[in-house]
């Protein structure tokens, strides 16, 4: 096999411009006025784009479902990951009737879509083995004829860091890069395998920074959502550019006025969540979402002489995550040390409906979050397309309590 | 510690047999356990049974204290803390008993009240209301020295019994098998033999003492020729008529999942089958005529079995075979004593909810025809997802591919509040119309 084309770890939009930040290139725009005060600009390729634009280049292209997986390998092999949540809103075709009612809808969306062609335009799908739930979409969409082309699969070791426990993720992982290699037509190369997790780690970082200095960075929260979720399906090259760009115009004191407010959940849909925060006078300070946050690795710590290794230890360093089966108590540790570190006010915990790995973890989290006096709003969603008025009422309610209490303890 | 296991020696060799001996005596005389009308006899095992878990349920009471304790899967791998000694409580069936006893609603509305959604594992629910209330229909569950879960029928066995653990503040572990996809993967099964080899250890620590070998051979011994004669028993439902239905696996299988690797259990299934063999020479049928044969796939629902059992048999349809209660027979089929972990890694790994659907449509297929099937009732379950998710496709396949008449009945094996009676009875009626 040919060895995979290194230049492709590289950002293809180098066009910058300078102080603060700005870069264009054919398939980004600059907004007529400017939607943000630092000088960043967002991409306007949708997800079609990024698909088209690596197959022309002859790279592959594979849809991924949630939530979790070495994403690094696929950088290596050159293949472009296009994650799918669902998509959200109505199910785009009949074939989610073919999954029960109260089975969540970024399954019942997925099979919809996909059975309707929605993505037909890449090469093959990745299942990572997230839930119960997406465990059977994995067999059903290619034992039940709705996908010809190739599947993938990658396990987590679900429970505790053990030792017979990295063993089987580093041979998971030496599995799934083979049988990438054979789907991507190239070899992979441990010293482009390190080259990749560099540049994840890269991206990483900045999303920390992105992240932790929430109320130095100059952007509504929509906006911010937005930008890191479209590490969704641009090639790491080009998110990185993106997040380097917004990075340059944190501001050098906080910015945002608004109540702090930590929000943990699975995804951030429908993303009018955080414009109904803004609106009530409240800005994310602090992020668990598993969509966002929970993929945030801190702890890069790793050598690279083995990259594999490194995988693994990243693989454990990881946030915990209720869809990998991590311990409540750590989640809830974790809630805690997020709370601290951003001067979070309140939590908004935002589930999807019938989702089984978070709603095991709320009793824990409500507990220890209501035992530390932190108001705490649940709040369910089924990727619908807007928020209902009864949940703007309650996010509004809730801000509103955040800012009585706030004022409560200024007096 | 010595009076306490005196008691639990005492409670399971001589004062449980005793109680079980006297409920025996005064129910010679009693009505039989069926109501003539549809079905056959009433299984003489049926007593046995009774006495049999009865018992096992009555020395629990005093386990804890006097030998160690494991809470567990119904796929764990429980010879490995048998053979160190342990009692073994297995909450799913405990939750199945409050569920039949339809205690279904009122525990899980505790662990409701506690942050646990209706949209969770009914099982889940209903045992964590039960340990929150401390509400049995057993009398009192022992409280454990270990949570042990096996990821092989479902990831949500993983957040309930480690929530379990956290609530009691014992130690979890976990052994986790991979999911398989197509064919088993070396390194799965190699990571499910690691943690076997962990569990012997945890199991050894909290026991005080490791396992001779010759008790670890003989409660695997004993479990493998249990399920050896599970699995006779359920063939049975071959003959024709079946001596005995799905519904009256449901309820037979109580040791197969329990004791499984006891003496009791052994001989138990050996009386059962015993007992099948003389109905099948005697042309006794579970279901009086047996006009049709059905396949029943998910778990039961259980606060409806005599309801459902009536109601399919009055119209002469009788369930000879059940994906669910073959779960136990078919894991073992490849057991190898000469390669104990290595093919205890692949039973455990190889369970019909850690396989993919093309492996259930095969399985599915295989009874339909080696038991003649007729029909199939797929219970979407609501609180199974992984037992749940792609039975419209498996419907459509076995139609298609096997020309059987398949129906789907929405329901929910522990919480009946999700139970719509004329919704159930509508379809049944109509899908027994269509044959």
């Amino acid at each position: 096999m040919r060895p995979c084309p290194r230049p492709s770890l590289r950002s293809r939009r180098s066009q910058r411009f300078t102080s603060v930040g700005w870069w264009t290139s054919p398939v980004l725009s600059v907004s007529p006025a400017p939607l943000f005060r630092i000088g960043y600009t967002r991409s306007t390729m949708t997800r079609l784009d990024a698909i088209r634009e690596h197959q022309a280049r002859r790279g592959k292209v594979l849809a991924v479902l949630p939530i979790h997986y070495p994403k690094e390998l696929l950088t290596a092999l050159d293949i472009l990951a296009v994650e799918l949540w669902g998509p959200p809103g109505p199910p785009r075709g009949p074939d989610a009737g073919r999954i029960q009612s109260y089975v969540c809808a970024i399954v019942r969306n997925a099979l919809a879509f996909i059975s309707a062609g929605g993505i037909d335009a890449v090469d093959g799908l990745l299942f990572p083995h997230t839930c119960d739930s997406i465990q059977g979409l994995a067999t059903v969409v290619p034992d039940f004829g709705a996908w010809p082309k190739p599947v993938f699969h990658y396990i987590h070791a679900r429970g505790e860091e053990r030792p017979s426990a990295r063993r089987f993720v580093e041979a998971e992982l030496r599995r799934v890069a083979g049988e990438l290699a054979v789907f991507a037509g190239c070899s992979l190369d441990e010293s482009r395998l390190s080259d990749a997790i560099r540049l994840h780690r890269d991206i990483d970082r900045l999303r920390v920074t992105l992240l932790d200095e929430r109320p130095r960075l100059p952007l509504a929260d929509a906006e911010l959502y937005r930008l890191l979720r479209r590490g969704e399906y641009l090639w790491p090259a080009d998110h990185l550019a993106e997040l380097e760009a917004a990075a340059a115009g944190l501001a050098p004191a906080p910015v945002q006025r608004g109540l702090p407010v930590l929000v943990s959940g699975i995804v951030p849909e429908p993303m009018s969540v955080l414009d109904a925060l803004a609106d009530a006078g409240a800005f994310v300070a602090a992020d668990d979402y598993a969509a966002v946050g929970r993929r945030v690795n801190r702890h890069h710590q790793a050598a690279l002489d083995d990259p594999f290794a490194a995988l693994v230890e990243l693989s454990f360093a990881a946030p915990p995550c209720s869809t990998r089966q991590s311990n409540q108590i750590a989640r809830a540790d974790h809630l805690e040390a997020l709370l601290e570190s951003s001067g979070a006010l309140g939590v908004l915990l935002h589930t999807v409906k019938f989702c089984e790995p978070e709603l095991f973890d709320l009793p824990v989290l409500r507990r220890r979050l209501e035992a530390r006096g932190v108001p705490v709003l649940q709040l369910e969603s089924e990727l619908e397309p807007e928020l209902s008025g009864q949940a703007l009422t309650r996010i509004e309610a809730f801000v509103e309590m955040l800012g009585a209490a706030t004022a409560r303890g200024a007096r | 510690m010595i009076a306490r296991r005196l008691r639990y020696e005492l409670a399971g060799r001589a004062v449980g047999p005793l109680l079980a001996a006297v409920e025996r005596r005064r129910g010679a005389g009693g009505k039989a356990a069926r109501d003539g009308g549809p079905f056959g006899p009433p299984l003489e095992s049926t007593r046995r049974l009774k006495e049999l878990m009865g018992i096992y349920y009555y020395q629990g009471r005093w386990a804890d204290g006097a030998v160690p304790v494991a809470w567990v899967t119904s796929g764990f791998p429980v010879e490995i803390l048998r053979a160190h000694g342990f009692y073994c409580v297995y909450p799913e069936n405990h939750a199945a008993l409050c569920a039949a006893r339809r205690l279904g609603p009122e525990l899980c509305e505790v662990a409701e009240a506690a942050g646990y959604s209706r949209d969770l594992c009914a099982y889940a629910r209903m045992d964590i209301g039960s340990v929150l209330s401390g509400d049995t229909p057993v009398g009192r569950i022992p409280k454990p020295d270990l949570v042990a879960a096996c990821s092989n029928i479902c990831q949500t066995v993983v957040y309930w019994f480690r929530a379990l653990a956290d609530h009691l503040g014992v130690p979890f572990i976990l052994v986790d098998t991979p999911f398989v996809y197509g064919d088993f993967q070396p390194h799965s099964l190699a990571f499910v033999a690691e943690q076997l080899e962990e569990l012997a250890q945890t199991a050894a620590r909290i026991a005080g003492r490791a396992a001779r070998e010759v008790d670890t051979q003989r409660v695997v011994e004993l479990a493998w020729r249990a399920s050896q004669e599970w699995g006779a028993c359920l063939d049975m439902g071959r003959h024709r008529p079946s001596p005995w239905t799905a519904f009256d696996h449901f309820i037979h299988m109580a040791p197969i999942v329990a004791l499984r690797g006891t003496e009791g259990c052994l001989g138990y299934y050996r009386q059962l089958n015993a007992e099948l063999e003389d109905r099948v020479r005697d042309g006794i049928g579970g279901v009086v005529p047996e006009r049709h044969r059905l396949l029943w796939d998910n778990i039961a629902i259980w606060y409806r079995l005599r309801d459902l059992s009536r109601l399919f048999a009055d119209d002469g349809f009788a369930f000879v075979c059940a994906t669910y209660s073959s779960a136990w027979a078919q894991s073992w089929e490849g057991f190898d004593p000469a390669d104990r972990v290595g093919s205890t890694a692949a039973m455990l790994s190889g369970i019909l909810l850690n396989r993919d659907l093309a492996n259930r449509l095969a399985l599915m297929e295989g009874l339909v025809r080696d038991f003649s099937v007729d029909g199939v009732v797929l219970h979407s379950d609501r609180s199974c997802k992984p037992y749940s998710v792609g039975q419209y496709d498996l419907k459509d396949a076995l139609q298609r591919e096997l020309g059987v008449r398949v129906v789907v009945l929405e329901a929910d094996h522990a919480d009946s509040r999700a139970y719509s009676a004329e919704q159930i009875e509508t379809r049944a009626r109509a899908f027994m119309e269509s044959f």
